[in-house]
């Protein structure tokens, strides 16, 4: 079956340019921020989380329509390309395997978000040589993260918060994959993942694209990013904000953004998150990063919040993916248990709202169905 | 043209006009002399202050025109013969000044030489300094060719002198910039001490305080003074008419326009048939004298540019002599023989006497008009751009990324200097500059845009001003914003130097016009003592300029940035390139998805040159003036920069 992420009426092939990049995505308020198409040209930059464009290019068809996650793609045929054969749910995509796990290690645990599963995988990889290279959000200035590659284990441990507001992951991956790192892994959400699956896919252009070195991508569960002006507007007003440590969304019934600052903890209603949400993310219909080797989320388990929100749960998409998650096993760095019997059942229902929610295209999120087990970004 | 005071007298040299009018404010032992540079007048102080002596001529470079005004009106007052000089638009600023200076009069003969340009060449404005002539009541004389320039200035000086008031002498942009033989007169020994006689009465006009008032007893005074002024122009030599005597056209024309009449009449070989009357004295018109030639005919064509202005003054003279002289029909502008805006040509005055004479211009050959079309071909397109290692480029390049980047469709309000060309033109400032008026209006105008946020305005407001335009102009108007709280940035593009008129110093420079050493006003020190944090970047370091204005466009009030990087013609820099460039071919990306050929089609250095068989970047190492800066835009690090070996 087709399955069209724009509009299936949309003409032509599907290659444009800067053009319809402007007037499609960005001019539409459709563009997620991900960075498919900086640093590939100099006529696209980030500015904090909202992609510019800094000149006219006039090329009839370009990379940066190619790659971007928000222009019309044949995701079956993506799918089928890069994921051959295994099982695809329709809710969660391509899936080799569901597990609920956490970082064994409780200090790296504490300093990141959950179970710091995600910041566990990355300090494997590049620890055992499968990726010299790891693409992540890191830590920025006032709410606004910073895309960083980090070649040592030791400095990923650090980098395992949540994300509310998107980085420019992709436009960094566009920028190490010209430089020196062979093997690189990108801690991606589920647009960021998109744009690297769409990289993979196209054909190779006469210049460029680095996109082999690509060996790795952690996809992380996501509901929606914020826009960081109005995240920053929203908080200035409750706190410093170079006081906030981080933030996380609690399952749905608390319908609060927690913020964690030095002195306390600062509750916000979803009432007022929302409207902060980015235009794109509402017609986004990936929750789980459809689009990786390995996805990665907060976990929901019957003993409460308080014990899940120290687990992730864990969709297994590649063999590659299982590779890596097997060895975290072997080696004793991420500790397992049996997800409860109706884990995968919610998390597809979750996922299907988000879908639903996509499809209709509402203005705002609907709150209750769609984070029910997802946060903002992150581990 | 060297014009020191070792010029052999009676000898026949070719002068640019601004050289002769130059020339003869030397023959008329001018001590003071005092302008502010702006095309077409900059070349008269240039030259003046070429031939400063110690102690004998006193030259300078003032702020604005009014200082300079002012300047000069001082040695006027201590008895010495002074010039000030400006164009057009510099008539404007002073005028303030002058209004009350026509007032208060004048004691050693004080001349305003007033440079126009008819057509904008060099300008943001047609506007004509004759109007005022008329507006503060003074005489005003205006040469027709080299010679006239020269005698006409010298003239003005015994004018002044005779009526006590200053002479406004005018030129064009055809008449400073072109060039003729003038036959060269004596230079007086320059004496005289400069003394200030203040004593006196205020009615007493040798020793009295100078001012205006009582002002209806001096406005009176003044007027007599015209009249004494038209006394003399009725017997003056600048007057001439040359043609048949009973023509069937008159042709009443004055400066630049009376060569082209002459050359419209011959070329239509209608000598016989059309007279011209060159009028040298244009305000106030000599009535006996334009009655005497009025009568000649019927048909008057008044030929000047822009407005009527010499048209209108001999209607009124005609209808007030109409019993005698009978009625005429009068061409020009109002009857639309000749266009109100604009530049006049002979080929404009040819068609006008040709379309009243009943005679048909001669056409052109074919066999020249196919030559003139094949040659044009061959003529490239030119960009009205920047010239190669400008910093103005690098500027306008760091402003253009920071305002895409913020996203709140900002914009540049202009000013003038060469940056003004960021309003115009795509190669020069990529279309970030939006507004452009008079000096110093930038920036008063991005202190009202910045008062706008209120009112639902979002858009941040920035304004540009150069370092010369900053002290003549924009400093009332930043002090403003300041004061009033806008919200705006404020940019100097500090070159160090007038550049766009050809390097004159100002007052932030360490030597003055007369290439003595001064002290340096400092514009960050300036700008600190009116209370807001100054940061100074260089254009050059792109990411830093970008970074520094993201950020102070995020905040509110004035913020002030300084881009200061030398002139790419400064003489610190003219013809010594920092780097050589060239590109790497294997790395250009050309016309391919990646570039797009962003350095020959976006940013237009005219030092980098497209190929268009091998489609590749090349450098023009000619033009090329090694400044760097596009090895720092360049997306594949395909053009490569390597240290210039130090001369």
């Amino acid at each position: 079956m087709q399955q069209q992420r724009r509009d299936p009426t949309e003409k032509g092939d599907g290659r444009r340019g800067q053009n319809e990049l402007e007037e499609q995505v960005l001019r539409a308020g459709l563009c997620t921020g991900c960075g498919a198409c900086v640093n590939i040209c100099p006529y696209q930059a980030i500015h904090h989380d909202r992609t510019v464009t800094l000149h006219a290019c006039d090329l009839a068809q370009g990379r940066c329509y190619a790659c971007c996650p928000q222009t019309p793609a044949d995701l079956s045929d993506l799918r089928r390309k890069l994921y051959g054969k295994t099982d695809c749910t329709p809710e969660l995509g391509p899936m080799k395997g569901f597990f609920i796990a956490r970082a064994a290690d409780e200090g790296l645990r504490q300093g990141a978000q959950h179970g710091g599963t995600v910041t566990t995988l990355v300090t494997l990889a590049l620890r055992e040589g499968l990726i010299d290279a790891a693409v992540l959000a890191g830590e920025g200035e006032g709410l606004l993260p910073r895309s960083v590659t980090i070649t040592d284990a030791k400095v990923a441990a650090k980098m395992g918060k949540s994300r509310f507001v998107v980085s420019p992951t992709v436009a960094e991956f566009n920028r190490v994959c010209r430089g020196d790192a062979a093997k690189i892994g990108v801690v991606a959400t589920p647009c960021q993942a998109v744009a690297l699956a769409k990289m993979r896919t196209q054909p190779v252009s006469e210049v460029e694209s680095g996109i082999e070195k690509l060996h790795l991508v952690v996809g992380l569960f996501c509901g929606w990013a914020l826009s960081w002006q109005k995240l920053a507007a929203l908080l200035k007003a409750k706190t410093d904000l170079a006081q906030v440590t981080g933030m996380d969304i609690p399952p749905s019934r608390y319908h609060t953004l927690e913020v964690y600052t030095r002195g306390e903890t600062i509750r916000v209603s979803l009432d007022e998150v929302t409207p902060c949400v980015r235009e794109a993310c509402h017609s986004c219909d990936d929750m789980t990063a459809e689009f990786s080797d390995l996805s990665v989320g907060s976990a929901r388990l019957p003993e409460g919040w308080e014990t899940a929100r120290s687990w992730n749960q864990v969709i297994v998409r590649t063999q590659r993916g299982m590779d890596l998650l097997e060895l975290a096993r072997r080696r004793g760095v991420l500790e397992f248990r049996e997800p409860p019997a109706e884990n995968l059942q919610k998390l597809k229902a979750a996922a299907l709202g988000k879908k639903k929610a996509a499809a209709s295209r509402s203005k705002y999120l609907n709150s209750t169905a769609n984070v029910e087990e997802t946060d903002g970004f992150g581990s | 043209m060297a014009l020191d005071r070792e010029q052999k007298e009676e000898a026949e040299v070719l002068l640019m006009g601004n050289e002769a009018i130059a020339r003869g404010a030397l023959e008329a032992g001018v001590r003071v002399a005092a302008g502010y540079p702006g095309t077409p007048s900059s070349e008269i102080i240039e030259t003046l202050s070429r031939s400063s002596e110690t102690g004998k001529l006193y030259v300078e470079w003032s702020t604005n025109e009014k200082v300079a005004m002012e300047v000069a009106a001082a040695a006027s007052f201590a008895g010495l013969r002074s010039l000030c000089v400006m164009k057009q638009n510099g008539v404007n600023v002073a005028s303030d000044f002058l209004l009350h200076l026509t007032g208060s009069g004048t004691r050693g003969g004080m001349v305003l030489v007033a440079c126009d340009d008819p057509g904008a060449l060099s300008s943001a404005n047609e506007g004509e300094s004759r109007h005022f002539a008329r507006l503060m009541e003074i005489p005003l004389i205006e040469p027709a060719d080299f010679q006239e320039a020269k005698e006409m200035t010298r003239w003005a000086f015994d004018l002044s002198e005779q009526i006590r008031n200053i002479v406004m002498v005018r030129s064009v942009t055809r008449m400073s910039h072109a060039s003729g033989n003038v036959v060269l007169g004596t230079l007086p020994a320059l004496e005289g001490k400069a003394e200030f006689l203040c004593d006196g009465p205020l009615s007493d006009p040798e020793r009295g305080p100078v001012v205006s008032a009582p002002v209806m007893a001096k406005h009176r005074l003044q007027q007599e003074k015209l009249r004494k002024a038209i006394a003399l122009f009725e017997k003056s030599p600048f007057n001439a008419y040359s043609g048949p005597e009973k023509p069937e056209l008159l042709i009443i024309t004055s400066s630049a326009c009376t060569l082209y009449s002459r050359e419209a009449v011959s070329r239509l070989h209608a000598e016989e048939r059309a007279g011209i009357l060159k009028l040298g004295t244009t305000w106030p018109l000599p009535p006996m004298l334009l009655k005497r030639h009025l009568r000649k005919t019927q048909k008057v064509l008044i030929v000047e540019e822009v407005l009527p202005f010499l048209e209108d003054h001999v209607k009124i003279l005609a209808a007030e002599q109409a019993r005698e002289i009978g009625i005429k029909t009068f061409y020009g502008k109002n009857d639309g023989a000749l266009p109100t805006v604009g530049e006049l040509n002979p080929d404009l005055v040819a068609d006008a006497v040709g379309r009243i004479l009943g005679i048909d211009p001669p056409a052109i050959p074919a066999e020249y008009g196919e030559k003139l079309r094949r040659l044009t071909e061959f003529l490239p397109k030119r960009d009205q751009t920047f010239c190669p290692g400008c910093p103005h480029r690098a500027s306008y390049w760091g402003i253009r990324e920071a305002l895409q980047r913020d996203h709140r469709g900002g914009f540049v309000c202009g000013d003038i200097g060469c940056y003004a060309m960021a309003t115009l033109s795509q190669a020069a400032g990529f279309h970030t500059a939006k507004t452009l008026h008079a000096m110093g209006s930038g920036t008063g105008i991005a202190s009202g845009f910045g008062k706008l946020g209120p009112f639902g305005m979002t858009q941040p407001v920035l304004a540009v001003c150069g370092d010369s335009t900053f002290y003549h102009a924009a400093i009332p108007a930043l002090i403003n914003a300041i004061h009033q709280r806008a919200d705006m940035t404020f940019i100097v593009l500090d070159n160090g130097g007038t550049a766009m008129t050809g390097f004159q110093s100002h007052p932030g420079l360490d030597v003055n016009a007369m290439g003595e050493a001064a002290p340096m006003v400092d514009i960050a020190a300036i700008c600190g003592a009116m209370g807001v944090p100054v940061t100074i970047e260089d254009p050059f370091d792109l990411i830093g300029t970008r970074e520094t204005l993201n950020r102070l466009l995020e905040e509110p009030g004035v913020k002030i940035l300084i881009l200061k990087q030398s002139c790419a013609l400064s003489p610190e820099k003219k013809g010594k390139k920092r780097f050589l460039m060239r590109v790497d071919d294997t790395l250009c990306r050309g016309e391919a998805c990646g570039c797009n050929r962003l350095c020959t089609r976006i940013f237009r250095c005219p030092g980098l040159l497209w190929n268009r068989e091998r489609k590749r970047a090349e450098i023009d190492e000619v033009i090329c003036a090694g400044c760097g800066f596009c090895a720092g835009i360049c997306p594949a690090g395909a053009i490569r920069s390597e240290e210039a070996a130090k001369p």
